[in-house]
């Protein structure tokens, strides 16, 4: 007879792991599936951001603030000090048609209660001295921050284990099947199986196939990001920065920038973020190239013009390793938080793109409360993995 | 030196034997996970020496065979690079 869990939680990637340790907390038994090891997916190859300034105002930028504060006190709750940095951020701006999107955008998120100004180009090379002339302005946000993943499953993963729950690595998931109400059958590794009363998918990039083995739609692709790490250097500036080309694209749809096929193909955006290590992380790609994983010849060489056009001193720093991690992302931009109403029992926490750093600690704040049947606010019906069923668009 | 545990392992991330030890009895027991529990191999040298050293030390904690454990093949850049060495608009032979 297979173990009985309350709770099976697929996929032990920060979202997974974060899930696993708020039910642990809550009381539920849990075991934990995933198919690689540690922090094997994207979760592991990423750029550490905990990211306001690229949120337009909504859910995501209200469920960013609540999860800040959650890292906050995670710290002396899991004892660890979560490589959580305060660095801000600064987002470059190149013209006057930039600085146009920017500035509505900055106005829109004040308004929303983010900190966030816009600093003409003194101030801005005062704080970022080594930066190419080119930029004109940027914007500043005191908010912007950052965790060191590895830490932060780490930390996840040992106080889980303290509370009882069980993280079985190396250990796909094969089928899932249900058996009755409040009863599923998870199949996993060579012939081994567990049951549990519930589940959560949080299978990242993967979701979409995991929830398939009950007949729910997940429509999450895998976005590949490739991302490099130099060598430890002394900081070059004192926030970590973007570049406002990619925003604004998202921003305003009608607007163009000049860029090259490749570019396009890749989906250039450049970020730079002080490592825990020391190190920078320089990203990056966005890739429709299916479960590839694997880096490229053409992204690391797109990323390193980026980055030397944007911080000339880079060119004298070496690069040690390339990334790259397949972002899991929706149609809408938003994540896939919730039960799915045709299929009781079954949760998807899911589809968060970049902002899985971000949002890890209140997605499985949230994800518990909603296995435990506590009354949420009505804003996260917009996160219900509903929104994507057939069947729910063919009787609206 | 007060303890032999404390000597370096990992040399570029300074990780010692005690925390690699560590590591292994949480459970942790491939070298991609120690890797990224405790950042040994992440460093400059990207584990060219200490990557071996912690196969065999969970090898030997484990049981598992140690060429079940050692890394095989390694991806772009082998060694630390310039980015100037990439940033040009030709193929990159320079």
């Amino acid at each position: 007879m297979e173990k009985t869990y309350d709770v099976c939680v697929i996929g032990a990637g920060i979202i997974g792991l974060s899930c696993a340790y708020y039910l642990a907390k809550k009381g539920k038994t849990v075991a934990v599936l995933e198919a690689g090891g540690f922090a094997h997916g994207a979760s592991g190859s990423c750029d550490d951001m905990i990211l306001f300034q690229s949120k337009k105002p909504g859910i995501n930028l209200e469920l960013a603030f609540e999860s800040l504060e959650l890292y906050r006190s995670l710290r002396d709750e899991l004892d660890s000090d979560l490589g959580f940095e305060n660095y801000g951020g600064m987002v470059l701006i190149e013209n006057r048609g930039e600085l146009q999107i920017m500035e509505q955008f900055v106005t829109q998120q004040r308004n929303y209660g983010l900190d966030v100004e816009i600093l003409d180009k003194k101030e801005m090379r005062r704080r970022q001295p080594l930066l190419s002339e080119r930029y004109i302005a940027s914007t500043y946000s005191p908010m912007d921050s950052q965790a060191d993943p590895f830490e932060v499953m780490h930390a996840f993963s040992r106080h889980a284990g303290r509370l009882g729950v069980k993280i079985l690595y190396r250990s796909p998931v094969t089928a899932v099947e249900q058996k009755g109400q409040g009863d599923y059958l998870i199949h996993y590794g060579i012939g081994s199986s567990l049951r549990a009363l519930q589940v959560v998918n949080a299978a990242g990039a993967w979701a979409g196939h995991i929830a398939l083995m009950v007949d729910e739609n997940v429509p999450i692709k895998p976005k590949r990001g490739q991302i490099l790490i130099t060598e430890k250097i002394p900081k070059l500036g004192e926030t970590n920065l973007w570049s406002a080309r990619y925003l604004v694209t998202k921003l305003s749809s009608d607007y163009v920038i000049e860029s090259t096929e490749e570019e396009r193909q890749l989906g250039l955006a450049f970020a730079l973020t002080r490592s825990a290590g020391s190190s920078y992380l320089i990203g990056s790609t966005r890739e429709f190239v299916g479960y590839d994983k694997g880096t490229t010849m053409e992204g690391i060489r797109a990323i390193i013009r980026q980055a030397c056009s944007t911080v000339p001193i880079l060119k004298d720093v070496h690069f040690i390793r390339a990334i790259a991690g397949l972002r899991p992302a929706t149609p809408d931009g938003k994540m896939i938080l919730g039960e799915h109403s045709s299929r009781p029992g079954f949760f998807t926490a899911a589809g968060h793109e970049g902002d899985g750093i971000s949002l890890a600690p209140v997605t499985g704040k949230m994800l518990a409360a909603l296995v435990c049947g506590d009354s949420l606010n009505a804003g996260l019906k917009e996160l219900s993995p509903d929104r994507f069923n057939v069947r729910n668009m063919e009787a609206v | 030196m007060k303890d032999p545990r404390d000597v370096f392992i990992c040399r570029c991330e300074e990780v010692t034997l005690r925390e690699i030890e560590e590591a292994i009895e949480e459970g942790y027991t491939t070298v991609d996970d120690v890797k990224r529990i405790t950042r040994a191999g992440m460093g400059l040298c990207q584990g060219r020496s200490c990557s071996k050293v912690i196969a065999r030390l969970i090898s030997e904690k484990t049981g598992i065979p140690l060429s079940d454990l050692l890394q095989t093949g390694y991806r772009y850049p082998v060694r630390p690079e310039k980015m100037m060495v990439l940033d040009n608009d030709g193929e990159g032979d320079e």
